[in-house]
C-alpha cells in the first residue's frame, strides 16, 4: 500500500470536518422547533417527518453500535438480537401500560431484564460457534417474538396478544425533540460503551476470543465469562432502544418490536462502517437508514424509479437493499470506513484484491 | 391409540416435506459450509413453477416435479458459479449475509411477477385418501412422502455412486487436497450447489400441492431446515432423512397438545434445536468429526 501522507491527511481533515458539521446540524436543528426560537423568527430546521426519521436513525446507531460489541468486537454471528429490542419494548411497554409506571421510572427496567435474558440463553447458546450460534440466535429471535404474542393466561393474552399493546401518551412538551434527545442520548451511550471496551482489559479479551478462542483461553481469558458479558451488554443497549421506542412510538406489536429484517440491517450497517471500530457502526447506520428511507419515498427528497409504478415501490427496495447486501458482502468485506480512515483508497485494484481474497 | 396411530402417521406424512427441504439444505451445509438462507427462496421458486405448469398446461403436478429440479439446478449452478464462489474464503458470517441477500432477492422478484396472493395446486384426487378403518391418509401427502423418499435415495446413489458425487465427497473431507487430486473446485461447488437447489425445487413442488404458496411462504421452511439437519446430524443423507421424519412427528404430537395450537411451531422447532446442539451436538445419527 503506498503511503500518501499529505493528501490523506486533507481528505481525513475533510471527511472529519464533514462529520462534526452533519452532526451539529442534527443536534441542533431541533432546537428551532422551539416556541422561543419560532417567536424570534428562527427558520423551522426540523418538523415531525425530521423528528421521526432523525430518532430512527438514532436508534439502528445503538442496535448497529451494540450487535458491534457481540458479533465485531467478539466475532460471534448473533442473528437475533431483535430479541433484545422487542424485550425491551414489551418491558417497559407493560411497566407503564399495565402497572402504571411513570416512564423514566420503568425505561431502566428495560435493559436490566434484556440483560438478564440474555445472560440466562447467553450461557447455553454461546458454548456453540459458528454457523450453529447464528442460527440458534435467529431462532432465539423468532421465537420470543412469537410468545410474546400468543402466551395466554386463563384465555386472556397477557402481553396484548396479536391486537399489540397500547400505551398512554407520554405528556411532554416538545415530545418529538425529548425521544430524539433521549435516543441520542442512548446512541451516545453505547458508543461511549464501545470506547471504553476497545480501551479496557475486558475488550482486548473479546478481541483474543475473535482471533482464536482456543488460545485465548490458554492465556488465561475466562471465554465464557467474558462472551455472556459481551452478549448481555450488546443485549443492554438494544433493551435500551427498545425501551425508549415503546414509549416514543406508544404503539408495540410482535411486528415493530420483532422485526426480523432489523437482525440483518444492524448487521449490515456494522459490515457497512467497519465492524470492531468505534464509530463504524454508527456512520454505517446513518447511511443504511437514509438509504433505507429515501428507497421507501419516506424522505423528502425522492427520487422516482424509472418503469416503477408507486405499489411496486417497497419490493423494488427490498430488491435494492438485497443487491447492495450482496455487493458489500462481495466488494467491500471490510466495510467503506476503510477508505475514510485513509488505510486504503477506493479503487479498481481494491476491488480487485478483495474478490481475490475471498473467492474459490 | 387409534388417535396415536393418526398422529404418527400424521406426523410422518408432515415429515416427508421436512425431508425434501433439508436434503438440499443439509448437502449444501455439510459440503460447501454454506448455511442457505436462500434455500426457503429457492423452495418456493419451485413452488411457483409448478402452479404455473399446473395452471397454464394443466399437467399433473407430480409430473413437473423434474421440470423443477432441471430448472433450479441451472439456476443454482450459475449462482454459485457467478455469486457465492466469489466469498467462499470469506469469514461465515459474510456467506449468511449473502445468502440473506439473495433471499431477499428471489423472494421481493416474485413478489413483482407473481404478486402476494395465495397460490395453490389442486389436482382433482387432492382432497381424496386412503381409508383405513378411521384413519385417512391423504393421497397427495403419502405421495410426496414416497417422492420425498425417491429424491433422497437417488441423492445418495449420486453421492455415493457416481464420480461427480465422490468428487463431492473428497470437496467436503478436504478442500486443498480436493484440488490436488485435479477436481475443479469451481465446477464441482456450483455442481453441488446445484443439485441442493434442485432438491429446493422438488421441495418446493411438493408444497405447493400442500399448502397454499405466496413469495415469502419459503422462509419458515429455511430455519425448519437447519432444525432437521441439526437434528439428523449433519454429514449424511440417511441421517437427514430420519432427522425430517422425526421433526414431523414432534411437530404433529407438539400441535396435539391443547391450547397450543400451530403458532408455537417455531418455538418448540427451535427449543427442540437448542436442546439437541447442548446434548447431543452430532445430532440423532450423526458421528462426531
Amino acid at each position: 500500500m503506498i503511503v500518501r501522507g499529505d493528501s490523506d491527511r486533507r481528505w481525513r481533515r475533510i471527511f472529519l470536518i464533514l462529520g462534526i458539521v452533519v452532526a451539529a446540524y442534527a443536534l441542533l436543528a431541533p432546537l428551532t422547533s422551539l416556541d422561543a426560537a419560532q417567536s424570534a423568527g428562527v427558520p423551522l430546521l426540523a418538523d415531525r417527518l425530521w423528528f421521526r426519521i432523525a430518532t430512527f436513525i438514532a436508534m439502528f446507531v445503538v442496535m448497529a453500535t451494540a450487535w458491534n460489541i457481540i458479533g465485531g468486537i467478539t466475532g460471534y454471528a448473533a442473528f437475533g438480537n431483535v430479541a433484545f429490542f422487542g424485550i425491551g419494548a414489551y418491558t417497559t411497554g407493560m411497566l407503564i401500560a399495565k402497572a402504571r409506571w411513570p416512564f423514566l421510572v420503568a425505561l431502566p427496567v428495560a435493559p436490566i431484564i434484556a440483560t438478564a435474558f440474555a445472560t440466562l440463553i447467553g450461557l447455553p447458546l454461546l458454548r456453540l460457534r459458528g454457523h450453529y450460534f447464528a442460527v440458534a440466535s435467529l431462532g432465539v429471535g423468532v421465537a420470543v417474538g412469537e410468545l410474546v404474542q400468543n402466551v395466554e393466561y386463563h384465555g386472556q393474552p397477557i402481553f396484548g396478544g396479536a391486537s399489540g399493546l397500547f400505551l398512554p401518551i407520554y405528556s411532554i412538551d416538545n415530545r418529538g425533540l425529548f425521544f430524539f434527545y433521549l435516543m441520542v442520548l442512548a446512541a451516545g451511550i453505547s458508543i461511549a460503551v464501545t470506547w471504553w471496551v476497545l480501551r479496557s482489559r475486558f475488550g482486548y479479551g473479546l478481541i483474543a476470543i475473535r482471533e482464536n478462542e482456543e488460545a485465548a483461553a490458554v492465556l488465561g481469558v475466562n471465554t465464557t465469562a467474558y462472551k455472556v458479558a459481551a452478549f448481555a451488554l450488546a443485549a443492554a443497549l438494544t433493551g435500551m432502544a427498545g425501551g425508549i421506542f415503546s414509549q416514543w412510538n406508544v404503539f408495540i406489536n410482535q411486528d415493530n418490536a420483532f422485526p426480523i429484517e432489523y437482525n440483518v440491517q444492524m448487521i449490515l450497517m456494522a459490515l457497512l462502517g467497519g465492524t470492531g471500530t468505534v464509530f463504524g457502526p454508527a456512520a454505517g447506520a446513518v447511511l443504511l437508514q437514509l438509504l433505507i428511507q429515501f428507497l421507501g419515498g419516506s424522505l423528502p427528497i425522492s427520487a422516482d424509479i424509472p418503469f416503477v409504478s408507486d405499489a411496486a415501490r417497497p419490493i423494488v427496495a427490498q430488491v435494492i437493499l438485497g443487491v447492495l447486501l450482496v455487493v458489500v458482502v462481495i466488494f467491500v468485506p471490510r466495510g467503506v470506513i476503510d477508505f475514510f480512515g485513509g488505510r486504503t483508497r477506493l479503487s479498481l485494484a481494491y476491488l480487485r484484491r478483495s474478490l481475490r481474497e475471498t473467492s474459490l | 391409540m387409534a388417535d396415536f396411530v393418526q398422529l404418527v402417521i400424521l406426523g410422518l406424512l408432515a415429515g416427508g416435506v421436512y425431508v425434501a427441504v433439508g436434503v438440499g439444505f443439509g448437502l449444501v451445509w455439510g459440503v460447501l459450509n454454506i448455511v442457505n438462507l436462500a434455500h426457503g427462496s429457492l423452495v418456493i421458486v419451485g413452488g411457483y413453477l409448478t402452479w404455473q405448469l399446473f395452471t397454464t398446461l394443466h399437467l399433473d403436478p407430480f409430473l413437473t416435479l423434474p421440470v423443477d429440479a432441471v430448472a433450479l439446478f441451472v439456476f443454482g449452478y450459475a449462482l454459485q458459479r457467478g455469486v457465492i464462489n466469489r466469498i467462499i474464503r470469506a469469514p461465515l458470517l459474510f456467506t449468511f449475509l449473502l445468502t440473506f441477500g439473495l433471499n431477499l432477492i428471489v423472494v421481493n422478484m416474485l413478489l413483482l411477477i407473481f404478486g402476494s396472493d395465495f397460490r395453490s395446486v389442486t389436482p382433482s384426487y387432492s382432497g381424496q385418501g386412503l381409508e383405513l378403518g378411521s384413519i385417512v391418509i391423504p393421497y397427495v401427502r403419502l405421495i410426496s412422502l414416497g417422492v420425498a423418499i425417491a429424491l433422497s435415495a437417488s441423492l445418495a446413489f449420486v453421492l455415493n455412486r457416481t464420480r461427480t458425487g465422490l468428487a463431492i465427497n473428497a470437496i467436503a473431507a478436504d478442500r486443498d487436497a480436493a484440488q490436488l487430486v485435479g477436481i475443479d473446485l469451481r465446477h464441482a461447488y456450483a455442481v453441488t450447489y446445484g443439485l441442493g437447489a434442485a432438491c429446493a425445487g422438488v421441495a418446493g413442488g411438493l408444497i405447493a400441492m400442500i399448502q397454499a404458496i405466496t413469495p415469502t411462504a419459503g422462509e419458515p421452511y429455511t430455519l425448519q431446515a437447519f432444525v432437521v439437519v441439526i437434528l439428523g446430524g449433519l454429514g449424511r443423507v440417511s441421517a437427514t432423512v430420519v432427522g425430517g421424519l422425526a421433526f414431523g412427528l414432534v411437530e404433529a404430537f407438539g400441535q396435539s397438545i391443547p391450547g397450543s395450537g400451530s403458532v408455537f411451531a417455531n418455538a418448540i422447532a427451535f427449543s427442540l434445536m437448542v436442546l439437541v446442539l447442548v446434548t447431543r451436538p452430532q445430532g440423532l445419527l450423526g458421528r462426531l468429526r
